[in-house]
């Protein structure tokens, strides 16, 4: 057990703390195995699917950073519900500096 | 939400049934996905289906037809009521698997059950192996590669001077196939041996063999086993720096939490699923870029305009893969009864997803026929599948097709169908919607 603090707000609009995060944990592997709603992980990781989709709090957008291209296009796939604050989780991987972090799982692509 | 409800959960939603045509409500009872004619121009079955029973018993077949987005959504969501592991294996050599089985035991070196193929918790494990080989970011350290490779296939097709090429044959089979077999580390030199094998394979899952093709497909899938098991043990002796190598001696994360290796069964199912399906259907997809590039108006100048945007090209190509799924239908089986959007359905029954149907879904996109880059939502199409059992290669494969797009425009011009529309031939099967042979002419540019 790590010591890490992540807020992860789910699809249902329900806010779970994590204060016991490992360091090296992306935040699907998180939500996957915390029963996060609407973390869904399909392709395991490989950025390749966008079902891990979050927006992260304003103040840690800084900290968290920009996506890059493989993660771009892969977000532009469900640009009815993409935000400038928009990321895949497993694309984030926890760190010293990410303790605190608050995101909210993003709605599914729509209908 | 469909994709974040457990379906047992779910179970009371029912979606409206629509009122069938005359003419719709004749295809729904007379039709049947095993009829070849359906196969090869499915969407009016798919549409009465959706419209009219979405979760429909196709008799001949004897399988449940899953042909709405959000019934397809909810299934795939649920690996644990509908079972990978026992809808692939019912329809394997479908009516016929103990022979098939027996067959191989005989002459293929053993009966390798496919090991992706299978239900949680054993999947998981698995799936979390072969997850790392073909995340988006490897695959682009990749393109540089796959892009010398489909740029020499098509050059080599140019070279002939002729103007006219099988697209099928001369270019999307001996590309995918030479693409996957440098990722495992197989022989360069062995397309047409390949191609047949995969035939074979893909055809045990596209239920319409009969024991004389089974016993012809179950002798090619023999030879491939033998030729994979020889490649096998050579690097188990001497690794090198492959795919081969790799799942040789692979380790998995068991059930009590230590590292096992792979069993050496599990290994040679994994290799020849890597292999097949790293070709096949990828193949069929850009055999499918040929045939909508030849026959769909606007097609060539829009791709065209796109092809040196990269955002704009990766939407094409998605909207390619939703609007012309090669993959059409996959199997589950029900582990108990259970009740999907109002239907029935009882415990053991086989299921199919139709993907081909999903993607048409006008509930979630608007005017499916329309080829339309632009949509917002372009990531909910369901040719990769989805849920656990997603297509693990879909990184690979949409690289494949966007790089082969762009080789398409930069070797080639005035791309035009050599054969009367009516006269394209698919493989029989429920499976995949696959293009036997596609003659095209074309300028080079």
């Amino acid at each position: 057990m790590g010591n890490l603090h992540v807020t992860m707000t789910d699809s249902d609009g329900v806010k779970h703390e994590f204060p016991d995060v490992e360091e090296g944990v992306s935040l699907m592997e998180l939500g996957r195995s915390r029963g996060v709603s609407g973390i869904m992980g399909d392709c395991g990781g490989g950025c390749a699917c966008a079902t891990c989709h979050v927006y992260v709090a304003a103040e840690w957008w800084n900290a968290v950073g920009e996506p890059d291209d493989v993660e771009f296009a892969m977000l532009d796939m469900v640009a009815d519900v993409m935000k400038d604050t928009s990321r895949l989780g497993c694309q984030i991987k926890m760190n010293r500096d990410l303790d605190g972090l608050e995101v909210t799982v993003a709605p599914a692509s729509g209908y | 939400m469909a994709t974040s409800t457990q379906i047992g959960a779910s179970e009371g939603r029912i979606s409206e049934r629509r009122q069938l045509t005359a003419e719709e409500q004749a295809l729904l009872d007379s039709g049947s996905l095993a009829d070849t004619a359906i196969q090869a121009r499915p969407r009016d079955y798919y549409r009465a289906m959706r419209h009219g029973d979405p979760i429909h018993y196709d008799e001949r077949l004897g399988s449940w037809l899953v042909t709405r987005h959000e019934d397809i959504s909810a299934v795939q969501s649920d690996p644990v009521t509908f079972s990978v592991k026992h809808g692939y294996s019912e329809q394997q050599a479908r009516g016929m698997r103990e022979e098939f089985q027996a067959y191989l035991e005989e002459h293929g070196g053993g009966y390798f059950p496919d090991a992706i193929m299978s239900d949680p918790p054993y999947h998981t494990r698995i799936r979390k192996l072969m997850e790392q080989a073909f995340t988006a970011h490897r695959v682009k350290e990749l393109e540089p590669r796959i892009t010398e490779v489909v740029r020499a296939v098509i050059a080599d097709v140019v070279a002939r001077g002729d103007g006219r090429c099988d697209a099928v044959k001369d270019i999307a089979i001996p590309l995918t196939i030479r693409v996957i077999v440098e990722q495992l580390g197989l022989d360069q030199g062995m397309e047409e041996q390949i191609s047949r094998w995969s035939v074979a394979v893909t055809a045990q899952i596209g239920a319409m063999q009969s024991r004389e093709t089974m016993l012809a497909n179950a002798a090619q899938i023999a030879e491939l086993q033998q030729y994979l098991i020889a490649k096998m043990k050579e690097r188990e002796a001497s690794p090198s720096e492959d795919m081969l190598s790799d799942l040789v001696h692979a380790e998995v994360t068991g059930e009590d939490g230590g590292k096992e290796k792979l069993t050496f069964a599990e290994a040679v199912s994994l290799v020849r699923a890597t292999l097949i399906a790293g070709n096949d259907t990828t193949a069929t997809a850009i055999g499918n870029l040929f045939y909508v590039l030849t026959t769909r108006p606007g097609m060539a100048e829009l791709l065209e305009s796109v092809v040196d945007d990269e955002r704009q090209l990766g939407r094409f190509i998605e909207e390619h893969l939703r609007a012309e799924p090669p993959v059409r239908a996959l199997s589950r089986m029900t582990t108990r009864e259970v009740t999907v959007n109002g239907t029935r359905i009882p415990a053991h029954a086989h299921m199919l997803l139709v993907y081909g149907s999903g993607n048409d879904d006008e509930t979630v996109f608007p005017e499916p026929r329309r080829f339309d880059p632009s949509r917002p939502n372009l990531g909910r199409h369901v040719a990769f599948g989805g849920g656990p059992h997603r297509c693990i290669g879909l990184a690979l494969a949409r690289m494949e097709v966007k790089v082969a797009a762009r080789e398409i425009v930069r070797q080639m011009k005035t791309l035009q169908l050599a054969i009367p529309e009516s006269a394209i031939r698919y493989q029989p099967s429920v499976a995949t919607r696959t293009i036997e042979s596609l003659p095209i002419t074309f300028e080079a540019r």
